[in-house]
């Protein structure tokens, strides 16, 4: 079967590609143009888009953590005004897998990333992301925390040993790479640490902040991990907390490092309320530093849940929450905070990091080193992705937004003065080719012969988040599963991860460590893919040699 | 032995199987009940009362609401079971039901496993008819007796904790205020609680006084889950729906309403027609009076008040066949191991064939 994508506007930055074009579909799989181009079956996508399925990096989407945070609120929904006539009315939005797939794929995803997974809890992750319709998916899992690391950087063991315990759990949890959050300050904060920066000492362990997120990504670039340590920093959301961002790109130095949602670092003490942004300053930074990439966790507003393994800055911000409740769990590692929050245009301090956000977008210069997010849903749900990509397309629609925004708040940012608007082509690079470059997954991401046919076409409209919200057409492995804004087709994809081979000696060492420590067999942390319940759910990603 | 049965005769499995798509297929108000079952059958019962419009409970529902509903009114702090073994220094114990709900709790939480056992002080509070299993144990001090006092006890011992003045309670005062100082003196300290055992205004004043000591110390909940793998049933549903348990897919999508969709209700008050009632860790019968169609898939066909139109033997998760479950130990979704592998077709399996055996189009 010969599936022809015919005279679309083919926007494939991986391959320096922007023309009309035709795309080729057989067995799944992007194919060069056959001799003669008869086709069993032709799309007409003259005047449109194409571009490769758009891939998520950081979006927090299955696990036990979301699921405690959809018991705490039975009243949250994505927000969404799908309303196809003809259609169930299933776009009550519910937070759950089913929806999470659809709407993602409405929107010509094809690949989420789940960015925190504590090993103990990897099982549950699984289930959840296997549950997800349509899209494929991977963890990272998160370290960082946990006993067992911290003790072998106490006991100043070899950076061998740490990367054996890293490849052990990445093997266990089928994880796709390594995350740390907050490193060293959920374990302090059950040592009744309130406050807890990069050169801060974990009480009992005699290590700094620094010194685990050194080690994590010696071990992760070491290992051959395509995926470079994917670093949550201190001091998350706190005033001035952009000295902490700047040191954490500098303790890069010069190995990759990835920081995430670096909007809610980008915060400065400047201003009548000693509030204000300092992205100007960061992005200046992460220009200059080559190594480093970030993610942006975009606020937009309205009501949101903040779901974070970092329990500590969760326990902090327990008294912003609204409404008024909260859930804070002391994990076995990490834990987790789950606070609702509701963004407010009216707000000061929410239209500072909702101009933040955006100031980082616009002052940054590469946009293969700048991925789009919003941390779902900790700065806004997924589902206002089409309304972040028309901002940053449009000057004209930021200025109508901010003239509606407090004026002091946009006074303490440069917004104001930024002119840039992204192109297609930038878009294309900073949501299809880079992530797929940053997470080792070469067939995707791009519309080259050979790559899996993950396809998304959209409709240009003077309207470019409808665009964006409701795609075209969209391919997940070579089939056609969305039309018109709206799913066709269901199927189910599978998670990615890397497998490191760990050495039998590591896993007999945490056989012993977990029958000591927690008179348990470590076997209650594993994923057997026979738990999973659908056939075939993974696939391996090979690590750089 | 026989595999099926219809009205209480044997039968092959392809009738039953026919015989319950049949009675489910027709049926205009279907709930899926009890539930009583590992993940995987969890995943295929929701997706079958989904597709049915029917509505979905477990048989635990009522305990897991009772926490439930303190935590989505107020919140709460929890932690792990192994948290609690490893770090607390003080242990305090709420009330009975905590051994019925985790007989391994006094092997995995009354000792420290470092040896440092001089520094974990354990306090049972109100044990009631737990108080043997209490004074069994002679390092644990018992204050209060009758579960009866909880909420007062609680209610004075926060006020005392925030340096308010409190009322009369069971407890001397002296007692209340040296219990109080042991508190905010704890540096991890784990309340641990059976919501079974109490109502939601109990629950809510622990995890109220929870929090508060978290003002200058740190201090947690462990919240012990009820049995029949009911916190991992709601987990399946959280994540499945969006919602816990008693959810209801009538309207073609997931919505709920702890009372709309209480099984119980649903059945005695004639709403539902039909109960595909799942009860495989152990036969626990419906608890409902009303007579209605039943489809029981449970590991005998007896302990039934009467023979269901339809029931089906089914193997016992990580008993009979590999599973996952919610451990007591972890406080986490995990891969059982079957201890017996036997042949028997599993929940999610036999689920499976009679969603595999429904009409195409169903009646709503």
């Amino acid at each position: 079967m010969l599936t022809r994508l015919a005279g679309g506007r083919v926007i494939d930055p991986a391959n320096g590609r922007d023309a009309i074009a035709d795309v080729y579909i057989r067995d799944g799989r992007i194919v060069e143009a056959p001799p003669g181009g008869s086709a069993n079956e032709t799309h007409d996508v003259t005047g449109k888009i194409v571009m490769a399925g758009a891939i998520d990096i950081h979006s927090h989407i299955a696990g036990n953590n979301e699921t405690l945070g959809r018991l705490l609120l039975p009243e949250q929904r994505y927000p969404t005004d799908l309303s196809h006539p003809g259609h169930r009315p299933q776009p009550k939005g519910a937070w759950n897998t089913s929806e999470t797939g659809r709407l993602y794929a409405n929107m010509g995803f094809t690949t989420v990333v789940e960015p925190a997974v504590l090993p103990h809890n990897a099982l549950q992750a699984h289930l959840e992301l296997a549950d997800i319709p349509i899209i494929d998916k991977a963890a990272l899992i998160v370290l960082g925390n946990d006993d067992f690391l911290l003790t072998l950087l106490r006991q100043r063991e070899s950076a061998d040993a740490v990367r054996g315990y890293v490849a052990w759990t990445l093997a266990t949890s089928r994880g796709l790479g390594i995350k740390v959050i907050n490193a060293g300050g959920a374990a302090a904060f059950k040592d009744n640490v309130r406050s807890f920066s990069l050169d801060d000492e974990v009480p009992g362990y005699g290590i700094s902040s620094r010194a685990i997120v050194k080690a994590l990504q010696h071990a992760v670039h070491e290992l051959g991990l395509p995926h470079p340590l994917h670093v949550h920093c201190n001091n998350l959301g706190l005033a001035g907390n952009v000295e902490t961002a700047l040191a954490t790109i500098e303790a890069a130095e010069g190995l990759p490092l990835h920081l995430a949602h670096l909007q809610f670092y980008s915060y400065g003490k400047e201003g009548p309320r000693g509030f204000s942004s300092a992205a100007a300053r960061l992005a200046e930074a992460v220009n200059a530093a080559k190594s480093v990439t970030i993610d942006v966790g975009q606020v937009m507003f309205g009501q949101t849940v903040t779901i974070s393994c970092d329990v500590l800055r969760q326990f902090n911000a327990r008294k912003q929450a609204r409404p008024k409740k909260y859930v804070i769990f002391d994990g076995d590692s990490n834990g987790a905070g789950i606070v609702p929050y509701d963004y407010r245009s009216n707000d000061f301090h929410n239209a500072v990091q909702w101009a933040v956000g955006l100031e980082l977008f616009l002052l940054t210069n590469d946009p293969w080193r700048v991925f789009f997010t919003t941390d779902h849903p900790n700065g806004a749900p997924f589902t206002t992705y089409p309304d972040i990509l028309a901002l940053l397309m449009d000057r004209e629609l930021r200025a109508q937004w901010m003239a509606t925004m407090p004026k002091e708040a946009m006074d303490v940012t440069t917004l104001p003065s930024i002119a840039r608007e992204y192109t297609l082509p930038e878009i294309a690079t900073m949501t299809r080719a880079a992530p797929a470059k940053l997470l080792g997954l070469k067939d995707r991401g791009h519309l080259k012969p050979g790559a899996v046919a993950d396809i998304a076409v959209y409709a240009p409209d003077g309207d470019k988040a409808k665009m964006f919200r409701e795609a075209a057409l969209v391919f997940k492995n070579g089939a056609l599963v969305v039309r018109d804004g709206a799913v066709v087709a269901q199927s189910f994809g599978r998670a990615f991860n890397v497998r490191p081979e760990p050495e039998r000696a590591i896993a007999r060492r945490m056989r012993d460590y977990y029958d000591q420590r927690y008179g348990l067999s470590p076997d209650f942390m594993s994923v057997p893919e026979a738990a999973i319940g659908r056939p075939d759910p993974f696939e391996r990603v090979p690590c750089n040699t | 032995m026989a595999e099926a049965w219809i009205r209480g005769d044997p039968v092959t499995l392809q009738a039953a199987i026919v015989e319950a798509a049949r009675l489910l297929g027709t049926s205009r108000m279907p709930v899926v009940a009890g539930l009583g079952t590992d993940v995987a059958g969890a995943r295929a019962a929701i997706a079958l009362a989904e597709r049915l419009r029917g509505t979905i409970d477990h048989m635990h529902s009522e305990a897991l609401l009772r926490d439930l509903d303190v935590m989505r009114e107020a919140g709460m702090m929890i932690t792990t079971p192994n948290e609690a073994r490893l770090r607390a220094d003080l242990l305090l114990l709420i009330g009975p039901g905590l051994i019925e709900g985790w007989p391994d709790l006094p092997a995995r939480l009354f000792a420290k496993p470092d040896g440092g056992d001089a520094t974990r002080r354990i306090v049972w509070l109100c044990p009631g008819t737990a108080a043997k299993a209490a004074n069994a144990h002679q390092k644990i001090l018992i204050i209060g007796d009758d579960p009866a006092d909880l909420a007062v006890v609680l209610a004075a011992l926060r006020a005392r904790c925030a340096g308010r003045p409190a009322g009369n309670t069971p407890l001397e005062a002296q007692e209340l205020d040296a219990l109080a100082a042991e508190l905010a003196k704890a540096h991890f300290g784990v309340a641990v609680w059976s919501s079974a055992e109490h109502d939601g205004l109990t629950i809510e004043m622990l995890c109220g006084l929870v929090k508060d000591l978290n003002a200058a110390t740190r201090f947690s909940g462990l919240p012990l889950a009820p049995p029949d793998n009911a916190a991992a049933v709601q987990q399946v549903s959280g994540w499945m729906t969006g919602f816990p348990l008693r959810t209801g897919f009538g309207r073609g999508y997931p919505e709920h309403d702890p009372w709309r969709f209480d099984a119980v209700r649903l059945v005695d008050s004639g709403e539902a027609d039909c109960a595909l009632w799942i009860s495989a860790g152990r036969v626990v019968p419906p608890s409902w009076t009303r007579d209605v169609p039943l489809i029981a898939l449970a590991p005998q066909p007896d302990g039934f008040p009467q023979p269901p139109e339809v029931a089906i033997a089914v193997g016992r998760p990580g008993i009979d066949h590999d599973a996952v479950e919610h451990l007591a130990a972890t406080g986490t979704l995990a891969p059982v191991s079957a201890r017996n592998p036997a042949n028997t077709i599993s929940v999610a399996d036999a689920v499976g064939r009679i969603a595999a055996a429904l009409p195409a189009a169903l009646p709503c």
